[in-house]
């Protein structure tokens, strides 16, 4: 997962559309898999620090929690009904969002398309 | 010179008791059907079956822009009200154009919201109707997000709502009509999703009125995407099955707007719906 996360965030470093996005996306996410703790913390749109778990005193804005195998259906080239797209795993009972969901919504094309970039040959503009 | 065979044009209808001004594209010849487009968007969301040359030899398509919506304007003195649709308003508006439009019973084919407000009409105006198709249709969901979320002043509403309904397009559909449908919501005028969403999301009205429904004198099909979340096959098949004599279509590869998300892949499924709106005449 770490070295996932790691491609994610040097992909996110060569996709200036999703910079330009983000721009104004200065905040911490946790991403849980299998109940282990990812500390994201973007600033500027760009993914600053990727920080593990467990953590207390880490604060966070938003969380979304899900499992390896879900993300894994997630990142496929073509996804099956469910698996493609984050709420669709919280509708299907494979992800769950909580924190400020307001946040979320407001950076949310930034955060789709960054959550996406685990998949694989990703086309820029085809990320939602 | 090579003009797309739509041609648009305009008319003013009235609406509760207030003007409407009314965006209108047609194509074609033949038996008519009337499109409704969903929550947020507009008309442009039917363009590939308007311009589909092999559905337009044999039926006469007319597709219109919402009040508030695309190129239909708001009413006078919008600007201090606050939008929110209505069944009534909106069935309301569906009979006002048919009937403007000098239309004879036509097909009513509406997608999401459209396709809600057609299930309303089979329910409550089937007589203005030859047979209705209900795409995304369901009889009720609420909603699991806030609809405020779409229209405060500290964010753009479009850009969250294209970003949220991203969730219901199918991975399937070709990059450039995926953008080209969330640009529609990208453009949608302040608070007028959020007003469309009112009335999916609080109106459950169509629940106690399926059974009404007669399928003998106006056939009903639901067509639904495998990757709707909003209207999940699940939500189109339990109201299909509410309604006696009403069939259902899962399409695989598709998600909750079809026409405009994958054209080529809903083709085959709006032509088929199509053949299952011919009633024979001893009926």
């Amino acid at each position: 997962m770490r070295a996932t996360l790691a491609t994610m965030q040097s992909r996110l470093n060569a996709t200036p559309h999703l910079l330009r996005l983000g721009r104004l996306f200065s905040e911490t996410v946790l991403l849980e898999v299998d109940g282990a703790e990812y500390y994201l913390t973007f600033r500027d749109g760009r993914l600053e620090q990727i920080a593990e778990g467990p953590s207390r005193k880490t604060p966070w804005r938003f969380a979304l929690r899900t499992d390896a195998e879900a993300l894994a259906q997630f990142w496929q080239p073509l996804p099956k009904p469910g698996f493609h797209d984050l709420f669709g795993l919280v509708k299907i009972g494979r992800g769950r969002i909580d924190g400020d969901i307001l946040t979320l919504v407001k950076n949310l094309r930034f955060f789709k398309e960054f959550m996406a970039l685990a998949r694989p040959e990703p086309r820029t503009e085809d990320l939602a | 010179m090579s003009f797309e065979p739509i041609t648009g044009r305009y008319l003013t209808v009235t609406i509760q008791g207030r003007r409407q001004r009314i965006y209108v594209e047609t194509a074609g010849e033949g038996t008519p059907v009337l499109c409704l487009h969903t929550a947020g968007a507009d008309t442009r969301q039917w363009r590939h079956i308007l311009n589909d040359a092999g559905l337009t030899a044999s039926h006469r398509f007319f597709a219109f822009d919402m009040p508030w919506h695309g190129k239909s304007l708001p009413p006078e003195g919008f600007q201090t009200e606050e939008y929110l649709l209505t069944t009534d308003a909106y069935m309301e508006t569906v009979l006002a154009v048919a009937a403007a439009l000098g239309l004879d019973r036509p097909i009513l084919a509406g997608c999401s919201m459209g396709g809600r407000i057609a299930l309303q009409l089979a329910a409550l105006h089937a007589d203005r109707f030859s047979g209705f198709i209900a795409i995304e249709a369901s009889d009720f969901q609420p909603a699991w997000y806030d609809i405020d979320w779409f229209h405060r002043p500290d964010a753009h509403g479009g850009e969250m709502g294209a970003a949220l309904v991203s969730a219901n397009i199918s991975p399937h559909a070709p990059d450039a009509e995926r953008w080209n449908t969330l640009w529609m919501f990208m453009q949608s005028g302040p608070g007028v999703f959020r007003g469309d969403l009112s009335f999916y999301t609080r109106d459950d009205s169509l629940i106690g009125r399926l059974a009404r429904i007669d399928t003998t004198r106006t056939p009903v099909h639901l067509l639904v995407g495998a990757y709707d979340l909003t209207c999940t096959p699940e939500d189109a098949r339990r109201t299909a099955a509410a309604i006696s004599g009403a069939t259902c279509t899962v399409m695989e590869e598709l998600g909750h707007f079809p026409m405009s998300e994958h054209p080529a892949a809903f083709r085959p499924f709006f032509a088929e719906a199509l053949a299952r709106m011919e009633v024979p005449a001893d009926v």
